[in-house]
């Protein structure tokens, strides 16, 4: 317990610190205030948002897209990834497509998207989908790939199916790097998230983020943006905190 | 690229025309929207009227203008070109700003292009009938969606009751094809594309029929930058007032094409079937003023904002 | 060979495989067309349909040209420059805040490693700056950097520093404890243990950390070439969508997707030639 205190007190000590020269540089004058508002006011704004329950919304609008196109992105990523490493043929079938399509600044899509699903929540889940699903698939893959093949032996001298050495062999042995591919999936499906609330321009915290710039709101602005740093670092928190549940031999190195 | 190129115009008008050397010239970097509102300011590049001046324009394009006052605000330019309502939004949150020359307004009703366009047989032909439907804009909180509801609210709707959808300019036409949105608010050249297929309809104008002789956009300073470079905003000024005043003399020359080509890279053919409205010489507060009425009406600012503090004498 | 997909995304990937020796044995070179032919008839199946449903008319839209007509603009696009000069332009932005971001990600990670005060107190900043998605900072940027280079490059060096910061340091962290204490047996000194051992066991996981930057970096930059471009093929993409030339918008597209395949593969061919060790050809 002793020893977990320091490192705490240390870290929330220079954060402190940090916002503490913000607030005089701000005062002083030698941040222009009105660009860089006083943490103070920041503070402030965001202790109203929270309390006044108005943060609800927007949050729920960005956690649902978030929710719903990494959800599908992990689903697509391993049930594909998998087939792809179980099956020369598949992955012959795909491995081009995917080539093409991975390295393509998702954001770049977003035009064609509109064209065909609509400027709305297809495109919005399209677009995160896309993002997120490439780590999750290719680390799928590897891991599958990485199997040592005296665990496939096993499961083919106990005459086990294609399906159910597929689900009970293959899948828990490559889970540490699938949940790797993941967790780099989730940094950028939040990103997408936040894009796509700004190109469809409906809701959410992305949409809210842009508003409140174009109509100069720079203090509320931060105050959401405080919102969202929240939101991932929270997203990442339980992340990992799942990833120890599933794969508790790693990180004890 | 957009930079290069206007450097080079301006290198060339420099190398037939005048005894100024580039070394003597100061350099004005100016944020422009790629829209047909700022032909008279490549009017005046191409025609040297800057550089008789003893200034360099270098513009630097900001599709639909978002980064305009932020870049001015950081120094990023000197001199940007803005709508009016984001103007006055940034004058209400304390940023300082002064209008320094006039763009785009909106003086009689035949030069107003920008329109609310349904499919032909959706049956609507007023606010009254948009409630309860989605009409899109390209921004909203913004000066089309302002006026898109004024005219709402004029024509017997109730603008609360109408769902307003962020769609690119470029994309409304197919949004309104596909029912993505009952109405679009669509600018040139999209409007006259779209209106040139008979599955499209305009049913009102906006601008003029809630407001004639609105002051839609103008060149905008920082009042730091007024204040410590007073000649090169006047001189900046004048050589546009003359670019302003050729554009109007030539609005059907077909020189203005390539002009206004080379910088929305929208092709000649294409523009060709435009029509190009006037453009005005000085700014009116009072018509910035009714602007400020209808923002407070539609709950886009608090309180009145001064608006003769905020014009520049020299724009008027 | 062939094992363009099989890259590991973060440090504990790498660790958790364990052992090169595992992978499947390199392919000859036949049968990697050999496995693909299905795939690339499929992506030509797909291609032949985008030309179809515009020739056509199945996909009514302005913003919809067939494939050839995109083919054509980014032909004369890549010639005449107006395509060409954007593209080298966001490259040559992304390579410098990659750079930069790489840099300070690696020597903060090494230092982050190595003294855990120092993690202590500046780990907690990095983790609560770390989960702002970038799109939602290049608005309050703007007011500080402009929209000029120096934005893009900032914004771009930021999405590098994270990844190759925590890789980093999480490689120095993780370095088997077995190979400390051997090397302490064999009484190897301390500058020696850095560079024999700690080094070598860290660079995979500085490498998979400066993978995963140079996949954000390319993203990133046409992101804030698309939100506060005035230049760039991020840029381009926008003016070409309102300029309504929907075949140099494709065009564009075309050409970054190329472009990001190249730099993975650049990637995997210069960390096969740099970490030998790493397991893979």
């Amino acid at each position: 317990m002793r020893d977990r205190l320091l490192p705490r007190l240390l870290g929330i000590l220079s954060i402190v610190a940090l916002l503490g020269a913000w607030e005089v540089a701000s005062r002083t004058g030698a941040l222009n205030p009105v660009l860089m508002p006083r943490p103070s006011l920041v503070g402030l704004t965001l202790w109203e948002i929270l309390v006044g329950g108005e943060f609800l919304g927007p949050l729920g609008h960005t956690l649902l897209l978030f929710a719903v196109g990494y959800g599908l992105a992990c689903l697509i990523g391993i049930t594909l990834g998998l087939l792809m490493g179980a099956s020369p043929v598949i992955y012959g079938l795909f491995e081009p497509l995917v080539e093409l399509i991975r390295p393509l600044p998702k954001s770049a899509l977003v035009p064609a998207l509109f064209l065909f699903l609509g400027i709305g929540p297809a495109t919005m889940v399209t677009v995160v989908v896309l993002a997120a699903v490439f780590p999750v698939l290719i680390n799928t893959l590897q891991g599958v790939r990485g199997i040592d093949p005296v665990l496939l032996d096993t499961a083919r001298t106990f005459q086990c199916s294609r399906t159910r050495t597929l689900l009970s062999v293959v899948l828990p042995a490559a889970m540490p790097m699938i949940l790797a591919g993941m967790r780099v999936g989730l940094g950028l499906g939040l990103v997408l998230v936040i894009l796509a609330e700004m190109l469809a321009g409906e809701s959410g915290l992305g949409y809210l983020i842009l508003d409140l710039q174009r109509s100069f709101q720079i203090r509320e602005m931060y105050a959401w943006i405080a919102v969202l740093a929240a939101v991932g670092g929270t997203l990442a928190v339980i992340f990992d905190w799942m990833d120890k549940r599933v794969v508790p031999w790693r990180g004890r190195a | 690229m957009l930079n290069r190129r206007s450097l080079l115009q301006t290198g060339a008008a420099l190398a037939v025309a005048g005894p100024a050397r580039g070394a003597e010239l100061e350099r004005v970097r100016v944020s422009i929207i790629p829209i047909n509102d700022v032909t008279p300011l490549f009017v005046a590049i191409e025609r040297g009227f800057f550089r008789n001046e003893g200034l360099l324009v270098d513009t630097s394009p900001s599709a639909g203008g978002a980064t305009g006052i932020p870049g001015l605000v950081a120094g990023s330019y000197d001199i940007a070109y803005g709508n009016v309502v984001s103007t006055l939004l940034a004058a209400q949150q304390g940023i300082e700003l002064r209008v320094i020359a006039p763009g785009t307004k909106i003086q009689e009703a035949r030069n107003d292009h920008s329109a609310i366009v349904v499919r032909r047989e959706s049956g609507i032909r007023s606010g009254k009938d948009l409630e309860g439907k989605v009409v899109g804009v390209n921004t909203r909180n913004n000066v089309i969606w302002l006026y898109a509801r004024a005219w709402i609210k004029a024509t017997g709707g109730n603008p609360d009751r109408v769902t307003y959808k962020e769609i690119p300019h470029p994309q409304m036409e197919d949004a309104i094809r596909q029912k993505q949105v009952d109405a679009g608010y669509m600018v040139v050249p999209y409007v006259t594309l779209a209106t040139a297929k008979p599955e499209f309809e305009k049913i009102a104008h906006p601008y003029s029929a809630v407001q004639l002789g609105v002051d839609v956009g103008q060149y905008l300073a920082t009042a730091s930058f007024v204040q410590s470079k007073p000649e090169t905003v006047a001189k900046f000024v004048r050589a546009l007032r003359r670019g302003i005043e050729w554009y109007n003399a030539n609005l059907t020359n077909p020189d203005l094409l390539p002009i206004i080509s080379g910088f929305t890279k929208i092709e000649v053919p294409l523009l060709k079937t435009l029509t190009l409205p006037p453009a005005p010489l000085v700014v009116e507060p009072a018509q910035m003023e009714r602007t400020t009425q209808l923002m407070i009406e539609h709950r886009l600012l608090r309180k009145p904002v001064d608006v003769k503090a905020l014009v520049a004498p020299m724009a008027l | 060979m062939g094992q363009s997909l099989a890259a590991p995304a973060v440090a504990r990937a790498t660790t958790a495989r364990s052992a090169g020796s595992q992978n499947p044995a390199p392919r000859p070179r036949r049968n990697w067309a050999h496995t693909r032919a299905s795939g690339f008839a499929l992506i030509l199946v797909l291609l032949a349909l985008w030309e179809a449903s515009s020739r056509l008319g199945w996909v009514q839209g302005q913003s919809w040209p067939p494939f050839s007509a995109v083919l054509v603009a980014a032909w004369r696009g890549t010639l005449g420059g107006e395509l060409s000069l954007p593209l080298l332009s966001t490259i040559g932005r992304m390579l410098a805040g990659y750079a930069i971001g790489c840099s300070l990600g690696v020597a903060l990670g090494l230092l982050l490693g190595a003294n855990r005060w120092i993690r202590w107190i500046v780990l907690p900043v990095v983790e609560m700056i770390r989960p702002i998605p970038i799109p939602a900072i290049v608005p309050p940027l703007i007011l500080f950097l402009g929209i000029d280079d120096a934005l893009k490059v900032f914004v771009v060096a930021l999405a590098s520093f994270f990844p190759a910061l925590i890789n980093t340091m999480a490689g120095v962290l993780g370095v088997d404890d077995v190979l400390l204490q051997t090397a302490r047996t064999f009484r190897v000194g301390w500058s020696r243990t850095v560079l024999r051992v700690v080094l070598p066991a860290t660079l995979p996981a500085i490498a998979s950390g400066l993978r995963v930057a140079i996949g954000l970096a390319l993203v990133v930059t046409v992101v804030a070439e698309m939100i506060a471009g005035s230049a760039g093929i991020g840029y381009y993409i926008v003016q070409m969508q309102y300029a309504l030339r929907p075949d140099a918008m494709y065009a564009a597209v075309l050409c970054l997707a190329v472009t990001g395949y190249v730099l993975n593969r650049l990637f995997l061919i210069g960390e096969a030639r740099l970490m030998p060790w790493m397991g893979r050809g």
